[in-house]
């Protein structure tokens, strides 16, 4: 290239064209962005934030908490899955051999190694899933040939992936739920456990607080640091504690005239993690969510 | 013969015409890179004794991290690259800077803006956005600061008799641009009043990362390396078409790298990332061919000098490029997702390749802009071990503790504490090459500040002798 | 200046910049990037999901997440239901059922809702109504235009059988099928209703 002008151009169109890519782009499909409804149910997703939420967002940007914590899911597939919840009149032997004659349904036919092997190594005891892949049609099929002989069995669509087997969430994380995030705290190291159901895992608000003043008095090895300056330590008055001190093991406790206080910025901490409850499903990230009992 | 000598006047004007703005530049970078580092090793304390920083949260991990990845990258590697860049355009031109005065200011508002934005990191107003998190005003200073030095770069580069470009032209050029718009662009969305919406902040995030991480450093770094190489090994640059070759590729499409698989973000952006990172392969490669084509035939001495530094950064460039595409690859992504891996990547990016680089063209340099020797030259060359064995102990423990980490984050029968704990030990080790770093950077900033306090005390006794000197004679006369 | 600074001055040129030999790229290198632009081209074709904002990896296309989505049960039905009709219906009929004088006449324990068959309920939405009814032992004399026939038969389908199972009412569902069919039967250009006609008309 001869002229200084030649480079802008190729530097300008490359770096223009990941510009369009990556920046307008993004903008244009998700910048407007509203609720989106929740599958099977009237709700939409994601609530939006109240007073203290906002403000406790605010509070996990400034110490920083996104260097060490995730708030994102990843799931690595999802499968449809028939479990057994309840034979009726049968017995188990009778059933694997219902099964077996089953197999040479057309929908059935190729899964029939999977669902065979299923059932060869079960012991009786319920519930017990007979199958759990991609096809839905085998899932379908299968429920209508149980339906009249008095089998009960669960149709259910599953997420799949360490992160949801660990129990971190139920689903993969998708752009509805940081809809109202302002900065989205992603993260990108997993120093500590991943938060983005920590509201429905750790719903105590006193548990929240005391995680944050003395982790170790909760997760004996913990790396967490005790972010002791959101914390008030000062004399009880007239020697009672106030009702919104912590209650602490003797090593984490101050000393017996003093108590520990959460602060303002505590508190809005505190409910701003118990306020991350991503575990709805969604047409992007679909799972039949369980529901209590009928 | 005749010829050569007023050639050489003629280099010793044009590097001393550089010799107040990369001073200026050089100065602060040598002081950053020292605090950031020992930031750096500040928030690895943090894990190895929890609770020394519980009473004080200035020191925190979150915060103390943040803030020295942000010294490493915009106080110490973007400096030093602007001030490496203005002194091969000048003498690539064969001319004396242009506009002298001005990267000299620009120097004063950097430096003044990296330190407004590592105080508000320490006392919290970070943003929140990874490599952004520096408040408004502290980024509208170093925005400013940033157009002034380019300024000054572009009128040089403008006032060059012989119109051909050579290959540091391109990628140093195509950087000043890549670092103008990346960062006000990202600056502009992410730090206004009314942010995009939701997780379109962190698509901007990482585009802006691998424009100015990635890309970015590689066009600098690449295009210091393509100037120095040949002229340390005194052999030509190896190749015009594969160099163009690799700056054509490495610009469009490294720059579409960056979204990471796991994104909770629609399925086209990390489709694109994957496809764009197993793309930019090819200008590492590329690079690769023209290093060793270049520098091979020079042999493999390691005397500590400039070009060990330089060999060392392109090494560590082709290393580490070719681990951050590969941390796009769909499959083996998942083991390194939200690992230590990724931290450890973008440390030998910063101080394994850009580090390495604009030490050694820092240390060629003084020499020649100062018209003097570095007063510590046995500390310089140390230096060259201290971090090499400083980058090579600090970086490699990450990785590998990353990917025992990620092995075991994979599988859910493992209790995340067991995960978690797994890394600390190599996080022991990694800081001890913190701390061999540490000693090293010592060493450069040492270096400068003599030299610049020897120039000064120069200058302080020219005054001086210009003050008395026409007193004398005047005494003589009457 | 030290030896090593004097020498590497020498460099290449006279003048001691550095020069760079013309050659151009070799064969190989870009015959590699066109293979890898084609390899990657394929892989987008697979995991784009071809730029829907909707699709997300693991599911990589919009088929594989349409087939993923849970089948609709009776739940699923009921939102729908509701949710149409707080989007269509409710703003006259009131989003209990109720009716606004003047308005809209209540559908809460309306018999024209609790219908045996669904013949009649399906014309009213996809016909419109005009003269006097009848409703509840109060007469009404409104117009009402053809509110459903721009709604896909589920919808329909869903908003009918939520008001026959909403505030009190007690009646069967309607499935899209039968929208379909009474659909198919009205043709085009649908009349509005009286009150005559629809009292003639089969349940």
């Amino acid at each position: 290239m001869k002229t200084g002008f030649s480079i802008f151009l190729v530097a300008f169109v490359a770096l223009g064209a990941s510009w369009l890519g990556f920046v307008y782009g993004p903008l244009a499909q998700l910048g407007g962005e509203q609720q989106t409804a929740v599958l099977q149910s009237a709700d939409n997703w994601p609530p939006q934030r109240t007073g203290d939420t906002t403000l406790g967002l605010q509070v996990y940007r400034e110490f920083a908490c996104a260097a060490c914590h995730t708030e994102q899911i990843r799931q690595t597939g999802a499968a449809n899955e028939l479990t057994l919840t309840s034979l009726g009149d049968h017995k188990p032997q009778e059933f694997k051999d219902f099964i077996q004659s089953l197999m040479i349904v057309p929908e059935l036919m190729n899964s029939s190694n999977t669902i065979v092997g299923n059932l060869d190594h079960w012991n009786g005891d319920l519930p017990v899933t007979i199958y759990s892949g991609e096809d839905a049609t085998v899932v379908s099929a299968l429920a209508a040939k149980l339906k009249p002989v008095n089998v009960k069995a669960d149709a259910r669509v599953v997420a799949l992936g360490a992160d949801v087997k660990r129990g971190w969430g139920l689903r993969k994380s998708v752009a509805a739920d940081y809809l109202y995030d302002a900065p989205v705290q992603l993260g990108n190291l997993r120093a500590g456990p991943d938060l983005t159901t920590i509201g429905v895992r750790d719903p105590d608000i006193n548990w929240q607080l005391q995680h944050l003043y003395a982790p170790r008095s909760i997760v004996k090895n913990s790396t967490m640091p005790a972010f002791r300056s959101l914390f008030e330590v000062r004399k009880k008055s007239d020697g009672q504690a106030s009702p919104d001190a912590l209650v602490l093991p003797k090593e984490f406790a101050p000393a017996d005239d003093l108590e520990v206080v959460p602060t303002a910025k505590a508190r809005q901490l505190a409910t701003y993690l118990l306020s991350l409850k991503a575990n709805v499903p969604l047409y992007e990230a679909p799972f039949t969510p369980v529901t209590a009992a009928k | 013969m005749n010829n050569d000598t007023t050639k050489t006047i003629g280099a010793d004007e044009i590097d001393v015409s550089c010799r107040v703005p990369l001073l200026a530049l050089f100065g602060g970078a040598a002081l950053w890179l020292v605090l950031g580092l020992l930031l750096g090793l500040a928030a690895a304390m943090s894990f190895h004794a929890p609770d020394i920083f519980a009473d004080c949260p200035l020191l925190s991990y979150g915060r103390a991290q943040a803030a020295a990845n942000d010294l490493l990258l915009y106080g110490f590697a973007i400096p030093a690259a602007l001030g490496v860049t203005l002194w091969i355009f000048a003498r690539l031109s064969q001319a004396p800077l242009a506009l002298p005065i001005v990267p000299v200011a620009a120097a004063n508002l950097w430096h003044l803006g990296v330190l407004v934005g590592t105080v508000a990191i320490l006392l919290g107003y970070s943003t929140g956005h990874t490599w952004l998190e520096y408040p408004r005003p502290a980024a509208v200073l170093l925005f400013a600061a940033f157009m002034l030095v380019a300024i000054s770069a572009v009128a040089t580069m403008g006032f060059r008799p012989d119109r051909e470009l050579y290959p540091s032209h391109w990628f140093l050029f195509a950087a000043l641009l890549w670092f103008a718009w990346t960062y006000s662009s990202a600056n502009l969305f992410l730090l206004s009043g009314h942010p995009p919406r939701g997780v379109v902040q962190a698509i901007i995030g990482w585009w802006f990362a691998n424009n100015l991480v990635f890309v970015g450093l590689a066009l600098f770094g690449i295009g210091i390396a393509f100037y120095f190489l040949p002229k340390f090994a005194r052999q030509p640059l190896a190749s015009s078409g594969y160099t163009l070759f690799a700056f054509l590729t490495l610009t469009f499409f490294g720059t579409w790298c960056g979204v990471p698989q796991s994104a909770p973000v629609p399925a086209w952006l990390p489709a694109t990332s994957a496809f764009a990172a197993l793309l930019s392969l090819i200008p590492v490669l590329a690079i690769a061919i023209v290093a060793w084509k270049t520098a091979s035939p020079a042999g493999f001495s390691v005397t500590g000098g400039p070009f060990c530094f330089v060999k060392f950064g392109t090494l560590s460039f082709i290393a580490s490029a070719f681990l951050y595409l590969s941390e796009c690859c769909p499959r083996y992504s998942r083991a390194v997702d939200f690992t230590w891996f990724g931290f450890g990547v973008t440390q030998w990016q910063l101080l394994g390749f850009a580090g390495m680089i604009l030490c050694g063209a820092i240390y060629h340099l003084l020499p020649l802009i100062m018209q003097k020797e570095l007063p510590f030259p046995k500390l310089a060359k140390g230096t060259f071990f201290f971090f090499a064995a400083g980058v090579v102990l600090y970086v490699v423990p990450l990785l590998i503790g990353g990917v025992v980490q990620g092995l075991k984050l994979r599988n859910a029968d493992i209790a995340f504490a067991d995960a978690s704990a797994a890394a600390l030990m190599f996080l022991r080790v990694s800081s001890l090459g913190q701390a061999l770093m540490v000693v090293g950077s010592l060493g450069l900033l040492l270096n400068i500040l003599v030299m610049t306090i020897q120039w000064k005390l120069g200058l302080v006794k020219m005054v001086i002798a210009a003050v008395k000197a026409p007193l004398e004679t005047e005494e003589v006369k009457s | 200046m030290s030896d090593e600074t004097k020498t590497s001055c020498q460099g290449n040129l006279p003048n001691g910049e550095p020069t760079v030999t013309r050659s151009a790229a070799p064969m190989w290198i870009i015959v590699v990037t066109l293979t890898l632009l084609f390899f990657g081209g394929l892989y987008l074709d697979s995991h784009s999901g071809w730029f829907n904002p909707k699709v997300y990896s693991p599911f990589n296309s919009a088929e594989k997440l349409e087939a993923f989505q849970p089948q609709s049960g009776a739940a699923a039905v009921a939102a729908q239901g509701k949710r149409v009709y707080e989007a269509v219906c409710g703003i006259c009929h009131g989003v209990d059922g109720a009716g606004k004088p003047g308005q809209a006449p209540p559908l809460a324990g309306s018999e024209w809702v609790i219908t045996k068959g669904d013949n009649r309920l399906v014309r009213i939405p996809l016909e419109g109504l005009a003269g006097t009814l009848v409703v509840k032992g109060k007469e009404w004399n409104l117009n009402m235009a053809a509110m459903g026939a721009a709604l896909p038969d589920a919808d329909l389908a869903a908003v009918l059988t939520y008001m026959r199972t909403s505030w009190g009412n007690k009646a069967g569902e309607v499935t899209a099928d039968d929208v379909k069919k009474i659909r198919d039967a009205i043709g085009g250009h649908p009349q509005p209703m009286t009150g005559d006609q629809m009292t003639k008309m089969p349940e």
